[in-house]
């Protein structure tokens, strides 16, 4: 089982750099909101896009069919994978069939959740990231932090001692601009050289049967540019109606991700380009699952990582600490929706302070669906000992006779007490906080004599 | 049974046609002062501007804007017939004819003809967008109501250039794609 607050106490033992992390996601959160403020719509556009996201499901079988049939129509060919390891086989078999052995990827959390990287490595195949952060990942053999800075969790000296080890720049640059050009450098051989493009999507256009695609490195556009084969995989969630929707989507995306009005690159792909093909992946992997009941509002992410960078436990935890694909509240929410048993921890990393609920875009009710994950998540067996204590709390409360005589006695035991028998190995709160000290006169007592 | 046929098994209660479009909101205010909000917009974006009065001037306003390059792909005529294109050479100079122009945001569509080869937008070190100042919306929705994207295969929403913010936050503009980026309105 994950330990959220083991692998955040790892990451606090570091505390400098605890306070980096926290304070650069802030400032991405400043920035988003900088750019909401200059639209004086956005809540009504956040209103429409949980109303989107919410039809678009309610009618998703159709939407997904009309996607196949529009895309058919424009010689895209449409795969659907139930889970993991069917997409990828799907992706295996295509890139073995074109003879494809070096391969470009643009961002894709769905392929990083399916292990695709690790499946075509197997195969033989040579995969590069071909996005700045994770590159820089994938180089440093790590994984990504975050979903859309993957690489947040690095400093520059690092990237520097990465870029020396792996592409022999000089270990002492750790100026940003100089490693991003020797990224460029070192990124174009790859793209030159790939015999084919795995991407993500950001949007799939049922009416006009497309993809859309957005970064701003335009990495998702060169890779898919010179191979003759593009393979882009797409959770079914994915699926909008139609442009005039993405007409919404793209005013919302960018400024709840990074705060810019809109990702450099909003690209388009309807068609595959001539002589060429495009293959598009519908998967599944536990998704549909979700739809069955209060759950299904989480497919209504559009994966701009607000609710991260807003997180009080995400900001001064990392995202390593979750040990999953996705981090942060939405990540806690799917991991705990899909795996109860492996990620009970992760609705508890929550403060339940909402905030997270007040930038998402779409409108996920999060700290919600993390609080009613907590009540299944606490049945799992590591949590006994926390049943217990939970049910002996509800029997002081139940009881308030009970609770007077027992905070009595422990009012007038707990000063005399050595902080050894408070401060001791079951005591969870006392291992963070400092324990209250008891009045010496409770409440109820001085409430008595003044009414006497 | 198939993958496919599996779920749609699964979502076969949602399989109806919607009887409704989902609403969308209506963009407030802002049609009004287009043309400097798409420029301040743009500068936002890692971008420049550069209104020209008279569309006489367009061709000596490039030639003046980057007189380095050499290398350069005028995309507004047609290739030569018989003419082998190499995609993956790099160019120091593209002209992109641009077909709308949003000012909320700076982005530029440009609609691929196919003429070239896709990967000349990104091997461009240097981007010129020709847009015609009519040609400008107040925002993404209004833009996807012009839009016909029926016939289009490839196309895009360019921002200023191509950028990253991957390391320690610092943004460095020239990623993958072109390192300038420069609108003409004429
Ligand atoms: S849950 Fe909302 S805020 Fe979080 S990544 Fe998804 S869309 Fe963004």
């Amino acid at each position: 089982m994950v330990d959220h607050a083991r692998n955040a106490a790892a990451f606090l033992q570091n505390p400098e750099r605890a306070r980096w992390h926290d304070r650069a996601l802030w400032h991405v959160r400043q920035k988003r909101d900088l750019a909401v403020k200059a639209v004086p719509e956005w809540e009504a556009l956040r209103r429409a896009a949980e109303e989107i996201k919410g039809h678009t499901l309610q009618h998703l079988g159709y939407y997904l069919e009309r996607f196949e049939a529009r895309a058919q129509d424009n010689s895209i060919e449409v795969f659907w994978a139930e889970d993991a390891k069917e997409l990828q086989q799907i992706v295996g078999k295509l890139l073995q069939e074109h003879g494809a052995s070096k391969v470009v990827k643009s961002k894709s959390m769905l392929t990083e959740e399916c292990g695709l990287n690790p499946y075509l490595e197997s195969l033989g195949i040579e995969v590069t990231d071909t996005d700045l952060g994770e590159r820089i990942v994938q180089l440093a053999e790590d994984r990504p932090s975050h979903i859309v800075l993957p690489a947040i969790h690095l400093k520059k000296e690092q990237v520097a001692e990465i870029f020396a080890r792996k592409l022999g720049t000089d270990p002492n640059e750790s100026d940003p601009f100089r490693l991003t050009r020797a990224a460029r450098k070192h990124l174009r051989q790859k793209f030159l050289e790939a015999e084919a493009a795995v991407t993500g999507v950001n949007f799939a256009l049922a009416e006009e049967g497309g993809i859309v695609i957005c970064t701003n490195e335009g990495n998702a556009d060169l890779g898919a540019a010179l191979p003759d084969l593009h393979i882009a995989c797409m959770g079914l969630e994915k699926v909008i109606p139609s442009a005039r929707e993405l007409g919404l989507f793209t005013r919302v995306l960018a400024r709840s991700a990074t705060g810019q009005a809109i990702t450099a690159y909003t690209s388009h792909f309807l068609r595959p380009k001539p002589g060429g093909r495009l293959c598009v992946v519908i998967v599944d992997n536990g998704r549909s699952h979700l739809l069955a009941g209060r759950q299904e509002k989480l497919l209504s992410c559009i994966r701009c990582g607000a609710c991260m960078n807003t997180c009080p436990v995400y900001r001064r935890s990392g995202g390593h600490s979750y040990e999953t694909v996705v981090p942060g509240p939405i990540g806690s929410a799917l991991a705990a929706a899909n795996d109860s048993d492996k990620y009970a921890s992760l609705p508890f990393a929550c403060t339940l302070c909402s905030s997270c609920d007040l930038v998402c875009p779409a409108r996920i009710d999060l700290h919600r669906q993390l609080y009613q994950e907590r009540e299944r998540c606490i049945r799992v067996p590591k949590y006994r000992g926390k049943r217990r204590g939970l049910k002996a709390a509800a029997l002081f409360l139940r009881y308030p006779g009970l609770r007077r005589t027992a905070m009595g006695i422990l009012g007038s035991l707990m000063p005399k007490l050595p902080r050894s028998w408070i401060y001791y190995r079951f005591n969870l709160w006392g291992r963070e906080h400092e324990m209250l000290r008891p009045a010496r006169r409770s409440f109820s007592r001085l409430y008595k004599e003044r009414k006497q | 049974m198939s993958a496919r046929e599996k779920i749609l098994q699964r979502l076969s209660d949602r399989s109806r046609p919607p009887a409704v479009k989902p609403s969308l909101p209506d963009p407030l205010g802002r049609s009004d002062d287009l043309i400097p909000s798409f420029a301040e917009a743009l500068k936002a974006a890692g971008g420049v501007s550069n209104l020209l009065n008279d569309p006489m001037e367009l061709e000596s306003a490039l030639a003046r804007s980057f007189p380095e390059a050499t290398v350069v792909l005028d995309t507004r005529q047609a290739p030569t017939t018989g003419t082998e294109f190499d995609s993956r050479r790099s160019w120091d100079l593209v002209i992109l004819e641009g077909k709308l122009g949003v000012a909320e945001n700076g982005a530029v569509w440009v609609e691929w003809n196919e003429h070239y080869p896709r990967s000349v937008l990104t091997l461009a070190e240097h981007l010129a967008l020709i847009l015609p100042k009519e040609a400008l919306v107040a925002t993404m929705q209004e833009a996807y109501e012009v839009l016909d994207l029926s016939s289009v295969a490839y196309g895009l929403f360019l921002a200023g250039p191509s950028k990253t913010a991957d390391i320690e936050q610092a943004l460095v503009i020239g990623a993958h794609g072109a390192v300038t980026l420069k609108v003409f309105l004429v």
